[in-house]
């Protein structure tokens, strides 16, 4: 396989895919045309359609004010005449009042009209016409909430107070009603205030005091849950881009795999020495390319359209599509893509032609298609769930990031998830591509893909493991969440922390193994005693003591380099200590040390670090041992080691990442040295026990060790651990032989 | 060159070919031809046997193997979008031949096959006697020391035959173990130095043509062939008589 990633061969084998599906006219269409002709014409359906019923007010169509009763609807009808003989003294000559002629607004039937004088649309400005309406069998609050109003009104007391000339003029007591959130209802509610100012302006000028009382006194409530008609509407945009997307790179991975296929191509590239993998990682990669391409044109091109009409601010509110917005999607469709696209791969790998191709194609489109409308409801909450449903994370994703700030955990997990699923149904694409079962036309490379091997074998390969994580991310997301969210005391709390623990990473990768044949002594790293290649017994022996010296010093001193790093990054505004935000620390504190220590110890140094290791060290750790140099595969799995640890409960702990990939590193290095599972279980058991043990003591305690800010250890303190940790690492380069002599297993 | 292990594939079938020998693997149509063909490239995983080739074993060494390995078939196509000198390229990359050395090869083979006129054109503006030549060529951009041809002829005129003719000629020239399948038996004749007669997933007669003439009684491979098909239909189970290998 090493052949294929040097001298820039696996460049020149994308290049070729690549250029077999950018000189075909079929995909330029799709990449450029599209777009040029999708968004306008999309802009001008919508445009027709949202500006008419979301926008503001039009200029025609009068305000339409809700009274309970035609005495109600005769105060306000004269308080607005006030309104028009204010304006006819000159006191607003820029103000333009006319009457307009009667207009009927909502449904005849829930509307009476009360007198003549209320008959009619009484237009302030231009902007500005009022229509009174009392609704018919049901009340104001109602209508108001049915859209049959734009403003209810209620009147309180009605006084007659003498003008200074002998004229007498009313004051009113008005309470408006409008719904929040609706820029009609909220311009009604404002131009009514408007109206009512100008009574009030006119009636200081007649009485010529400026500390008169005014003469209409109002109160505006909001009703109704504040309902954000941009935000259902924001999402229809992200779901235009993926289907987009999606368009772009249905041509070419058809045309790569299928098509291969029909030219009479893809036996003569089977028949090569180059594995499979290596094949569809190139066609792969140039279906990305070409998905992505078509995104940017696609999100080009709508930016645009959005930018330079007044579509984009009718979407997505004041702000429009900006070009941060833009900046933030990009990446989602370039993840969308690369998710997308293996899944398009895997489901053409099984078609021998193009209208097969096609045809199972069609179907998974409109699967797909099903739970992204569901994006487009109102009000759709982007939750922690979501954030792992395929497809429908990022276009709930796109859609906040539009329409403001996404919550980070599930826009977290929706991003780590697809990438995760992206890799598996490119493991899944990767063994059903040139399948001989394709090639001679039996359908039976499904179920041969998941069934048992046939033999024995002593480390998993890297597919196992991107199955297995697309599997167990979303789970261990899940069930975290959830166990976050049950209302348990706290020593329940850990125990139910500590049994997931060992069913997701123990139990169930032991299974996993069981069934995919892999032998436990090599896979989880098993072996007991000196490591294999050590020489005579004597020297062994020593190997395997010095590597347990070098776990238990590793142990003792990494915990305070741990908590230093996590402290700093606190302190450098990535996120805070979770026990600071899950609540307050002294609360906790007092709670935890309710509990007997060896709970704490059990639940939450020994069992994770059994559970951890067998997992981390073992099952990722080996599958990447399997290809890749030790050194990489240490850095790769203390990474996937990190990103579980970002999630803590229902909360994201970014913080934790750096502090846990290093010690990921440490136990990793531990690992490999030392050829076992053990050193690794005893130093992540000494760490976690000493991270704990620091919550049995109180402030005043911890105020002796840590000094007055009870915040960071005292740099002797530091320093010593990283002398401790120096001395873990130099033993262990001592004691152990250098694993790169020898075969992985 | 070929070191003949036994090969037991589709049903104890067992051959082995020479440096520069063609041989002729013969058969009607489903007689199991191809199956065998893929088992040699290790598409198909035999349930017993293995292929040798320069001392590799299929079973243990399934790439060098493909390394060594040249197939060119009737259903081969082109890459339209491609130009033939990227697609010989492309396939050079695949089998994982060093850049200089597949330039150097694609300068010899441009000569030889007479393809240099339209190395830098699309494959798609190519007549179909021009992709013909672009196949042939690309089944030797890694100079494999064995080559498999799976119904060269198949679907090609008097022309498009002779150049398959004058390209095993080639083969055998460079010191090549050819395995021509095809059901064209007066083509076979021709062209091969010892058969295979294959049918019903086994093989039937095995040698050279005077072998198979003093075997059978009859002079030519047609006639050899029709009498077995008839011996078959009159359900005269004859024991199987392979050829010793």
């Amino acid at each position: 396989m090493q052949e294929y990633f040097s001298k820039g061969r696996l460049g020149r084998l994308c290049l070729k895919e690549l250029r077999e599906s950018l000189r075909d006219r079929r995909t330029i269409i799709t990449l450029i045309l599209m777009p040029i002709l999708v968004y306008p014409l999309l802009s001008m359906a919508l445009q027709r359609l949202i500006l008419g019923t979301v926008s503001g007010p039009s200029d025609k169509q009068a305000y339409v004010l809700g009274a309970a009763d035609e005495t109600t609807a005769q105060v306000i009808a004269a308080a607005l005449r006030e309104t028009q003989r204010a304006a006819g003294e000159g006191i607003r000559p820029s103000i333009d009042i006319v009457r307009l002629p009667p207009r009927s607004v909502g449904d005849d039937s829930t509307s009476t009209e009360p007198d003549e004088s209320t008959n009619q649309a009484i237009r302030i400005h231009r902007d500005a016409a009022f229509s009174l309406v009392v609704p018919d069998g049901l009340s104001v609050g109602e209508a108001l909430r049915n859209g049959v109003l734009d403003l209810a009104v209620q009147v309180g007391t009605v006084q007659k107070r003498a003008l200074g000339d002998g004229r007498s003029s009313p004051v009113f007591d008005f309470e408006m009603e409008f719904r929040e959130g609706d820029p009609r209802s909220e311009a009604a509610m404002l131009e009514f205030r408007k109206a009512m100012q100008l009574v009030n302006d006119y009636q200081s000028a007649m009485l010529r005091g400026p500390s008169i009382p005014p003469a209409v006194q109002l109160l505006a409530t909001a009703v109704g849950q504040r309902m954000d008609p941009t935000a259902s509407l924001a999402g229809v945009l992200p779901l235009v881009l993926i289907l987009m997307t999606i368009t772009g790179a249905v041509y070419p991975a058809i045309d790569l795999t299928a098509g291969e296929r029909e030219r009479g191509t893809m036996e003569a590239m089977i028949a090569t020495p180059a594995p499979r993998f290596i094949l569809l990682l190139s066609k792969y990669v140039a279906v990305v390319t070409v998905a992505v391409l078509t995104a940017l044109a696609n999100l080009f091109a709508s930016w645009v359209t959005l930018s330079t009409g007044g579509l984009g601010k009718a979407l997505l509110g004041d702000r429009g599509f900006s070009f941060w917005a833009l900046v933030q999607i990009l990446p989602l469709l370039v993840i969308f893509a690369a998710f997308f696209s293996a899944i398009l791969l895997a489901m053409c790998s099984f078609a021998r032609s193009f209208k097969e191709a096609q045809a199972y194609l069609i179907p998974v489109m409109l699967v797909s298609l099903a739970p992204a409308l569901v994006t487009l409801m109102p009000n759709i909450e982007f939750s922690t769930l979501l954030g792992i449903v395929p497809l429908v994370n990022i276009l709930l994703l796109s859609r906040d990031i539009m329409t403001g700030a996404p919550a980070a955990l599930p826009a977290f997990a929706a991003v780590i998830s697809t990438l995760m699923y992206a890799a598996a149904a490119l493991v899944v694409a990767s063994r059903l591509f040139g399948a001989e079962s394709a090639t001679a036309g039996s359908q039976e490379s499904w179920s041969e893909m998941f069934q048992r091997p046939k033999k024995w074998r002593e480390l998993p390969d890297l597919g196992e493991l991107a199955i297995y994580l697309a599997f167990l991310f979303p789970i261990f997301f899940i069930v975290t969440n959830l166990a976050g969210q049950q209302n348990l005391s706290i020593a329940n709390r850990l125990w139910t922390n500590a049994a997931l623990l060992l069913i997701l990473f123990l139990l169930c990768p032991a299974c996993f193994a069981w069934y995919r044949k892999l032998r436990y002594r090599s896979t989880f790293l098993l072996h007991f005693g000196a490591p294999v290649g050590s020489g005579p017994a004597w020297l062994g022996a020593i190997r395997w003591v010095g590597g347990l010296v070098a776990a238990v010093l590793l142990g003792l001193g990494f915990w305070i380099i741990a908590y230093e790093v996590l402290k700093t990054l606190s302190d450098w505004g990535f996120g805070k200590l979770s026990l600071e935000r899950s609540g307050t620390l002294d609360q906790l504190t007092r709670e935890f040390r309710q509990i007997p220590f060896w709970i704490i110890f059990a639940t939450s140094a020994l069992i994770p670090a059994i559970a951890e290791e067998f997992f981390f060290r073992g099952f990722v750790l080996s599958a990447f041992r399997h290809r890749v140099s030790n050194g990489r595969a240490i850095l790769y799995s203390a990474l996937i080691f990190g990103v579980f640890h970002v999630i803590n409960g229902s909360t994201l702990s970014i913080e934790r990442f750096v502090p846990t990939l290093l010690i990921g590193l440490a136990l990793g290095l531990l690992a490999v040295r030392t050829r076992s599972l053990w050193p690794g279980i005893l130093t992540h058991t000494i760490h976690n026990g000493l991270l704990f043990w620091l919550t049995r003591f109180d402030k005043q305690e911890l105020e002796k060790w840590l000094g007055a800010d009870n915040e960071h250890f005292p740099w002797i303190w530091i320093v010593g651990s990283v002398l401790v940790v120096g001395a873990g690492l130099l033993v262990l380069w001592l004691s152990t032989p250098d694993p790169s002599h020898e075969s992985p297993t | 060159m070929v070191r003949g292990q036994p090969l037991i594939a589709v049903d104890r079938i067992s051959f082995q070919v020479g440096e520069g020998e063609v041989f002729g693997l013969l058969g009607p149509n489903g007689a199991g031809k191809t199956t065998t063909l893929r088992m040699v490239m290790g598409l198909l995983e035999p349930d017993e046997g293995f292929v040798e080739i320069e001392g590799l074993r299929t079973d243990h060494h399934a790439s060098l193997i493909r390394h060594r390995l040249g197939l060119i078939s009737t259903n081969d196509g082109v890459y339209p979008w491609l130009s033939v000198r990227e697609m010989l390229m492309y396939f050079a990359d695949l089998y994982a031949v060093d850049v200089e050395v597949a330039k150097q090869r694609l300068e010899e083979l441009s000569d030889l096959l007479g393809i240099r006129s339209f190395l830098d054109q699309r494959c798609s503006t190519l007549s179909t006697g021009q992709k013909q030549r672009v196949t042939l060529a690309r089944g030797l951009m890694h100079d494999p020391p064995v080559m498999l041809l799976d119904e060269p002829t198949r679907g090609l005129d008097v022309v498009g035959s002779q150049t398959v003719f004058e390209f095993i000629e080639l083969l055998k020239k460079r010191g090549k173990s050819v395995v021509l399948s095809t059901h064209r038996l007066d083509e076979a004749e021709r062209v091969c130095d010892r058969f295979g007669l294959l049918h019903h997933g086994t093989v039937r007669y095995e040698g050279r043509l005077e072998d198979l003439r003093a075997l059978t009684g009859k002079t030519h491979l047609v006639d050899m062939f029709i009498d077995l098909i008839r011996s078959d239909q009159e359900q005269k189970i004859e024991p199987s008589v392979a050829g010793a290998s």
